[in-house]
Formats: C-alpha cells, structure tokens, sequence
C-alpha cells in the first residue's frame, strides 16, 4: 500500500498536478486559494471565473496566489464536500459562488474555525464568519420599478418576468419591485412569469402570456433577464424602433447595444443584435464580484481590514447614461463606457456590468478570455 | 447410507446454497468491491492519510443520497418509479426549518424526526392511494405529485432561510463513538438492519412477489394493492429522513436542496444491483451505490479533472458498474455472442431458414382458407380503444380552452392565441413522437434534454448566422443524432442494460460534449431561415405550423400504418412473442431510439431558431414533459398501448395550461400546484376500470 501510494504520488507530480514543480521557497510564500463554482455554462459563470483567473495571473497575484478552480454543479451537497476537501488540501482561502446561502454554513463554520477565509460573491452565505460580496437585491428591485413607474408616467399594465423561484435573489427583487408598483394606483401587474434568467425562458413565456394579449395591451416590462428579447420580440411583431416598450432588466450586452441611439455606426451589429434606441434601464449583479472577492481575500490574508459584508456599488445604465467601448479596456470604462461592440461580443447575452473602480487589473480581455490588462 | 456419504451430500448442499446466495448477492459485492476500490484510489492520491475525520465527513456527505435512494429502491422493487423523492426532501427541510422555534437550541431530536419522516409518510401515501387504489401509472402520478410538492415547499418556505436547531445537528452529524463511529453511519445501519427485518417478513415477500409478477402475485391471493400502498408510504418516510439528514446537515432550509438528488438516485439504486422493474435488488446494495457516486466526485476533486469532464467520467462509472453487476454466463450480452457465433456456424453450414430452398411450405388449409365477411364494422367500433385513451386529453384541452376564455379571453375569438399555442407546442409534439415510440416498446429515454441541448448548439456554432450553412449544418446535426440514436439502441439491445441506465449514461456523456465542444459559453446564433421559420409570418401563420401538421401527419401514418409500427407495437406489447413471431426485435428497437434521438435533435434546432441563440441546459425542461405528454395522451409506461394523435392532445394540453397560468398572476407556488393536479386529473380519466 505504501509503495503503491509512493507510485501515485510520482504520477500525480508527472502529470503536473501538483504544485511540487514550482521551487519549494516560492511555494511556501504563494496562497493557495480554491474557487468554489456553481453551476457552469452559463454566460455569467463564464465571466466571473475568467475575472478571477484574470486577477490571479496578474503580475500583481500571480507570484503571491496559488488559484485552483473547482466545480460544484448545481448540487448544494457536492458543493459541501467539495469545500471541505479544499479545507483537507490546505487551502489559506476559499472564495465561493455560493448555491445556497444556508446549506453551507455548517461547513464554512467549520473552515473558518480551521482559520480558512471563506468569501462568497453574488450569493450570500449566511454564516457569520463568512465574508460576502453582493450587490443590494432589494434596491436592484426597487430602483428599476421605480424608473419604470416613471417612465410610463404612473399607470399602465406591466408584465412581470422573474429569476428562479425560491432563491433569495429573486424573492428579494421581485418583492421590492412589487412593493414599488403596490404604491402606484395606476400600476396594474397584468402577467407573471417565471423567466429563470434565460433569455430562452422569457422567450417561451412572453410568447405565452402574448397569446392572450396584444403588445398594445401591454404599457411597461419588468423582467430580470429577457428586455433583449422582448425588444426583438416587438421588432418582430412589426414595432418600429420608436415605439418599443420601456423595459427595466438586465444588464446583457445584447441590451445595452439596443439602448443606444437607433442609426449608430456599431461594428458587428446584426438582426435585433444593434442599435435601436430602445428605453431601458439596465442592472446586473456585476460578474466581477469573483474577481473582487478574490483581492479581498488576499486583503484579508495579508492581514488588512475587510468589512464582514462588502455591498457593491449597483451598476445601473440607462438611456441616458449609455455609452460605447471601442476596446474595452479598464481605462476606457473608467471614462464612463458601458456597451460593448458586437464584433467583440458576439453574444448577445453576455453580461456588459464587468467595471469596478477597485480592479484596475482587469477589462473586457479579462471577461471574454481571463487575460489580464497589461 | 453411511455417515460419510451423509457428511458429504450435506457439505454439497451447503456449498451449493453458498454459490447460490453468491450469485444472487453477485451485484451487491460487485458494488462493495468497486467502492472499496475507489476508496483505496482515494486514501492513495490523496496528499494526506485518511483521517477518522475525512471518512465521517464521507459518511455523512453521502447519507442524504444513500437515504433518498433505498426509498427509491424499495419503490423500484415493487415495480413502480417515483419522480417525487428529491421535491420531497426539499418540502421536509422547508417545514423543520420553518416551524423549529429558533430560540429553542435544544429542539427534541426523536420529535422532530418523526414529523420529518411523518411527512414524508404523508406524501407517500398520497402517491400510493393513486397508484395502488386507483391503478394510475407511477410514473405520472409521482411527476404530478412532484409538481404539487414543489410549490406546497415554496407556500412553506418561499427563499431559503428559516432555523433548524443545532441539536438536530449534533445528534446527526456528531459521533456515535467518538474517533470511531460517525451517527450518519449508525442511522444507516439501522436502516439497513429494518431492511433486513422487513425482508423476511410476509410484506417483504409480497414485495418482492409484485415486484416480480403482479398478476401472479394477486393470483396466489396477495393483496397487491395493500402491499404497492405501504411501499409508496415507506419510501416516504425514508425521504421524509432524508429530509431530516439534510436539516441536519445544513442547519437551515432551502426550498431547492432536493430537487437535484433525483437522478444521483436512479444512479445509486441502479449502481446497488437492483433491476429497473422490480422484483430482484435490494437496499444494501444502494447505500454502497450511493458513496460510490460521491466518492467518484471526491476522486474527480483531488485528480483537478476539469469539470467539463466529470458528467462524462460518472457516466461511464454508472455504465461500468452496472455492466460489471450484470456480466455473467446468463447476461444478455453473453446471450447475444452466442447467438452471433450460432449465426455464423448456421450461416457456414447452410442451415439458416434464409438459406434453405424457397419451396412454398403452407399447409393446404392455410392457402385456401374462405375470405371471411369484408364488411368493416363502424368507425366508432374499430377505433374506441384509440377514442377511449386519446379522448380524456383532448377533452380536458377543451376545459382549459374553454377556462383560458372565461379567465384571458382572447381564445375563441382570435386566431393569435391558436398560432402562439401551436408554435409552442410544436417542441412537445415533435418530442413526443420519439418519446412515444421508445415508451410504446416499454423503454424511456432520458438523454433528450441533453441530445437537444447539444444538437441546438452545434448547430448554432456551425451556422453562425449564415443561411447557406444551413444546408450542412442541419445534416450534420442529424448524423450525430443518428449515432446517438444507434448508440442507445445498441446499448439496450446489446448490452441488455435497462433503457434507463443506458440513456442516462448517454445524457451525462452528451452533457460533457457540449460543455468541451462549446467551452462552456456556446456562441454563434441562429441562421436567419431558421428564426423565420419559428417567428416569421406566411399567409398570417408562423411557418413552423403547416410544417408541424405534416409532421404529425407522418408520425400518425408511422406508427399507425407501416410495419414498423406495427412492430413497435409488438414488442411493447410482448418482446419475446414479437421475436418469435419474426419481428427483427434489436433492430426496429436501434431504430425507435434513433427516432427518439432525431426528434429530440429537430427540437434542438427549431428551439435555436426560436431563441435566436442555443444555451447550455436548453433542454432540460423538456424532459420531464416529454413523458408527461405522452403518458397524458393514453400511452401506457410500460409499453404496448397509445396512438399519436392521443400524445399529440396532451402537447396541447399541457401548452394550454401553461399559457392559462402565464396570463394570471398566481403565485408559482399556487401554478406548480395547479399543474400537477391536471395531470392527475388528465389521467385519472385514463384509468382502467379493472387491473387484467
């Protein structure tokens, strides 16, 4: 058994899958840190792990943090495991995108009494010892309802498209959005569906709700994922450009290219994939939440102060506000772009909210394909 | 007879009744030894040694499983399937972590577990009056009551949150005997050691005997329906615990901790030896199931496989050790090399049926036998089996319509609400025709979600907007639906592995395809053609509708007016007696799959055209509603029964129902809910006034 033990580790090590290639002083000072992941295969997932990876290969991390990248599916229990496996391999820190916020948090307990940081982004974990990095969901749903309002001049018939039923994300925001349309008389929710944040989902459950009810019928949209494709939708229905609903949703690139003036030059743009001057406001929870939690925990490990609960500023563009990145470099979306080019993007549904003022190191490349800026 | 003679004969028994139980415990060790092999593989990659630690932390990581899945087993021995247990593990975590008071740390442990397993009990009897008392098919009665569990978990827990005392905890997660012995080990032991109780007493053996042979067992006058009733309710409980395992674990509720625990145990009871259809398994051989599953995802951690690969590595984990539970001299594998190596001596000596003289052998009367009265009897006559299963949906459309009208309006009066629902249909109905056929040979396919999945991306990565491309791509697509197909056929009919493992094996495999071939982000979209197709207009219809009422026209022909399905027919109804009676039975049974294959691969694509984009996981809301409809249309699970146009209305139905509630604004709880009741009701009409 020993011998045989012996003959895997050498294995192990040819193969790379260790770190005993890398000389023995520079590994004693490197963090190990782990990325937990949920789900992946989906656009936002994507992003957030590039950021990360981005972060950690950056001159800045890359001689000081280790980065291992594991994934969980969307299994709350393999997620536990896999967290405690990361605390047997002698992790320093673990950053988590958590499934649920309180299925882990006797294993986080349990890591944070080993001394490992644990910091979870988008999601909450709801254990104390845990450090969260999260936009304000409620205020997510409240801001975009009331610019809704707004925009339709306080009456009218809204159609609601939500998240995934019994998360904490979508109860929060879909319960202060309602609140928002309870205070306004003239407000009426006329349809309800569940959209799963798939612009797929919201395609098959707008068509339902439209097969009862006219586009006329209908004054506003309220929809956490879908706005880009209730506005192909509308095209398709024979709307013209100037008379698409105004729609509060989420931040997808696809949107944010259809909010800016209809007529513009962009490079790329296709089909219901381009300019339209569609009314919008456009919110997300940021995909560089990983990327962040990661400096954090580095922070944190380094000894520096970290707040228990870091509440990220809510990236909110409307068609006001909304401008086009040439490149899409760090630089350029600190002078205020916030869209990018379709020839650079060719997904429509990927998510545009990636500029944190705290994250120099990371861009548009860092997004797409983990390269970090120079 | 001398007393030596008396010692020997005795020792041959004994050493015969040792092969015996060997060989009937065959699957059971298979499953001991894989594990313990993993586990060794575990302890040697791993950079420390096992510590007291790490084996209770693996004990109780898979606990919540392993318990999930003997219910399963005890269900799938008496013959059913039930699709409520992970919605049930979520409804008991949402009710102990909503109703323990949370300044209460010292909660009673034996009171709590019993109002877990209480309602878990309460849904299996729910489950078992329908499927016991009113003979309603498992299957379904478990998809509805999974829907109505959903939403009552989300009416008691709307997010997570809520408390679970810490007590539960400490006595479920703690130690039996500290440093030696962890409580999620003694829990399963104790459930093991009920099992084996239970089998030995005359409801075990009843179970057993259903399991086997329904008609036999009423037959010798067991009271089958007794016997199905309390196996529902005792699977329950066992979910209900699960349930609790898992309050315990996390210390808090989450509405959707079990909703992904159901596949993982299909798996473990399939993984433990136990066969799809009753009547031969048993529950030690899940609980070693179970942990070779999570051990698999342990051993995948410390190797830092990438994920992409992991559905592709437990995949074939799941094919290995049922096929190394299932190879013997008597495994249908065996059968079939026999068979081919009797072929080829035949075929060299000349003696194959093909080969003899093609002299007319009839026997005289059989050639000239009077033709009898031509006159047809009515239509009403000759059709009311079809009428009497494929009425109940489309009457029960007719009340959704008719409520959609009073509720939305719009129906009757306008032609928009009929384009919408056809066009949504259109994925359902076109699922239903494979579906359908691998159900009427008493198979299910459970790789479509995946086939469309992976079907919608290539092709949207192949197109990339182009029209021209099209005229490849959609071949291309095709032939890999074709290989698919014939890949889950020759699985079944080759390899004698129940269709159910074989496809979800195929499903996992399909997963980590898309996932590489993609790289997790699937770009590229839709050619312009195809998004016309399923949004654009031609004589006020979106054009997928008159190429939908040709497809339905051909599935009606196909399975209703040529030989193949006739044949499909036969073997639902009886494979033996259709290899008998000549149908090639391996070959029209590679054929059904690569049907269900294609059909699910066109969905695929006109789901692509309809979004614009393909998405990863695009299909797995098809799965579950594919078997609904079908099972919705008058088709029985078990083969051998359904028309298309029956299958066809249920597409309809359920497209209906979900247009009724998009239009309201209900609550999802309440909609989930609403759904499942339908489809109780839709197959309460269905049912048998008798069991033959």
């Amino acid at each position: 058994m020993l011998g045989y033990r012996k003959g895997a580790a050498r294995w192990v090590a040819a193969l790379g899958l260790s770190a005993l290639s890398a000389t023995a002083a520079v590994a004693e000072e490197k963090y190990d840190v782990y990325l937990s992941m949920s789900y992946i295969g989906n656009d936002w997932q994507a992003e957030a792990a590039n950021m990360v990876k981005a972060l950690a290969s950056h001159s800045n991390y890359a001689d000081r943090v280790n980065l291992q990248v594991q994934v969980a599916g969307p299994n709350a229990q393999r997620q536990i495991q896999q967290i405690n496996a990361m605390v047997q391999a002698g992790a320093d820190a673990i950053v988590v995108y958590p499934i649920s916020p309180t299925a882990l948090n006797n294993v986080v307990k349990n890591a944070c009494d080993k001394g490992v940081v644990i910091i979870a982004y988008d999601g909450e974990i709801s254990e104390p010892c845990a450090l969260n990095v999260t936009i304000d969901q409620l205020e997510a749903g409240r801001v975009t309802a009331e610019w809704l309002v707004e925009k339709m001049g306080g009456e009218g018939d809204v159609v609601m498209i939500t998240g995934v039923p019994g998360t904490s994300v979508d109860a929060a925001r879909t319960a202060a959005a309602k609140e928002v349309f309870d205070q306004h008389e003239g407000i009426n929710v006329v349809g309800e569906a569940v959209g799963m944040w798939s612009q797929a989902v919201a395609r098959t459950e707008m068509s339902k709700i439209l097969a009862t009810r006219d586009w006329g019928d209908i004054d506003g949209l309220w929809m956490q994922v879908g706005c880009f494709t209730a506005n192909a939708m509308q095209m398709e229905a024979g709307i013209a450009a100037d008379s698409l609903l105004p729609c509060a949703g989420e931040g997808s690139n696809g949107g944010r290219v259809q909010m800016l003036p209809a007529g513009s030059e962009v490079e790329g743009a296709g089909g219901p994939y381009a300019p339209l001057s569609a009314p919008r406001i456009s919110y997300a929870s940021p995909p560089y939440s990983g990327a962040l939690a990661l400096k954090l925990a580095v922070d944190k490990l380094d000894g520096k102060d970290v707040p228990d609960l870091t509440t990220l500023p809510l990236p909110i563009v409307t068609s006001e506000t909304i401008q086009l990145c040439e490149t899409g470099s760090w630089e350029e979306q600190k002078a205020g772009c916030n869209a990018f080019l379709p020839s650079l993007v060719s997904n429509p549904g990927w998510f545009a909210s990636i500029f944190s003022e705290e994250l120099p190191e990371v861009g548009l490349n860092a997004a797409l394909v983990g390269q970090p800026e120079p | 007879m001398s007393g030596a003679d008396i010692t020997l004969t005795a020792s041959t028994a004994r050493k015969t009744r040792a092969r015996r139980s060997l060989a009937r415990n065959r699957p059971v060790l298979v499953a001991l030894a894989v594990l313990a092999v993993l586990l060794a593989l575990t302890s040697a990659i791993s950079p420390y040694p096992l510590s007291y630690f790490d084996v209770s932390f693996l004990a109780s990581g898979g606990a919540t499983t392993a318990l999930a899945a003997m219910g399963q087993t005890l269900v799938i021995l008496s013959g059913g399937f039930d699709l409520s247990a992970g919605a049930v593990v979520s409804l008991v975590n949402a009710v102990l972590a909503s109703q323990m008071d949370p300044t209460n740390f010292e909660a009673s442990v034996p009171l709590w577990t019993a109002v877990g397993i209480g309602v878990g009990m309460c849904v299996g009897a729910f489950n078992g009056f329908f499927i016991a008392f009113m003979r309603l098919q498992p299957i379904v009665v478990t998809l509805a009551t999974m829907f109505i569990i959903q939403g009552l978990t989300l009416l008691v827990l709307s997010k997570p949150g809520g408390f679970v005392s810490p007590s539960i905890g400490a006595a479920y997660m703690g130690d039996a005997i500290p440093n030696l012995l962890p409580a999620s080990v003694v829990l399963i032991g104790v459930v093991i050691l009920f099992w084996l109780w239970l089998k030995r007493t005359p409801f075990g053996l009843a179970l057993y005997a259903v399991g086997s042979d329904p008609e036999a067992a009423a037959a010798t006058g067991l009271r089958t329906n007794w016997v199905v009733f309390f196996t529902y309710v005792l699977a329950g409980g066992l979910y209900g615990l699960a349930g609790v395992f898992v309050s315990a674990q996390t210390g808090s509720g989450d509405p959707l901790v079990g909703n992904s625990l159901l596949l993982p145990t299909f798996a473990a009871v399939v993984i433990g030896g136990t066969r799809l259809g009753g009547g031969k398994g048993g529950l030690v051989g899940t609980v070693f199931g179970a942990y070779i599953l999570m051990i698999v995802v342990n051993i995948l951690l410390s190797l830092n496989v990438s994920a992409y690969y992991a559905t592709i590595a437990e995949s074939a984990v799941l094919m290995l050790a049922v096929l190394a539970g299932s190879l013997s001299a008597n495994s249908p594998l065996a059968h079939k090399l026999r068979g081919a190596r009797d072929y080829l001596s035949a075929r060299r000596k000349g003696m194959l049926v093909s080969q003899r003289p093609k002299a007319d052998n009839r026997l005289i009367f059989a050639t000239g036998a009077a033709t009898p009265d031509t006159t047809l009897p009515s239509f009403w006559v000759r059709n009311s089996v079809m009428l009497r299963y494929t009425l109940p949906a489309f009457a029960c459309l007719l009340i959704v319509l008719i409520l959609t009208q009073v509720v939305l309006g719009n129906v009757f009066t306008s032609f928009r609400y009929w384009d919408a629902l056809l066009v949504l249909s259109s994925f359902l109905a076109i699922l239903a025709l494979g579906q359908g056929a691998v159900i009427l040979t008493g198979g299910l396919d459970l790789s479509v979600p995946w086939t469309i999945g992976l079907s919608g991306i290539l092709v949207a990565g192949i197109v990339h907007g182009s029209n021209g491309a099209l005229i490849y791509a959609v071949p291309i697509v095709m032939a890999v639906a074709v290989l698919i197909g014939f890949l889950n056929g020759l699985g079944v009919v080759a390899l004698g592995l129940s269709p159910i493992v074989v496809t979800l094996a195929m499903n996992g495999l399909l997963q980590g395809a898309a996932l590489i071939y993609s790289n997790g982000t699937p770009d590229g979209f839709a050619a312009p053609a195809l998004r016309w197709v399923m949004t654009g207009e031609v004589f006020g219809l979106t054009p997928i509708i008159p190429l939908l009422a040709v497809f339905v026209t051909i599935a009606v022909l196909l399975l209703s007016r040529t030989a193949f399905g006739r044949r499909v027919y036969a073997i639902g109804n009886s494979e033996t007696a259709a290899r008998l009676s000549g149908v090639k039975t391996a070959r029209t049974l590679i054929q059904v799959y690569i049907l269900s294959a294609l059909c699910a691969a066109i969905v695929g694509i006109l789901l692509t055209g309809f979004s614009g984009q393909a998405s990863l996981g695009m299909g797995d809301d098809y799965l579950l509603p594919s078997i609904a409809v079908v099972v919705v249309g008058g088709a029985l699970i078990t083969g051998g029964r359904g028309h298309y146009i029956g299958m066809f209305g249920g597409a309809l139905l359920l497209t209906a129902m979900q247009t009724l509630l998009a239009g309201t604004t209900l609550p999802f709880a309440f909609r989930s809910v609403f759904f499942g009741l339908v489809i109780l009701a839709a197959v309460i009409a269905l049912r048998e006034k008798r069991s033959h």
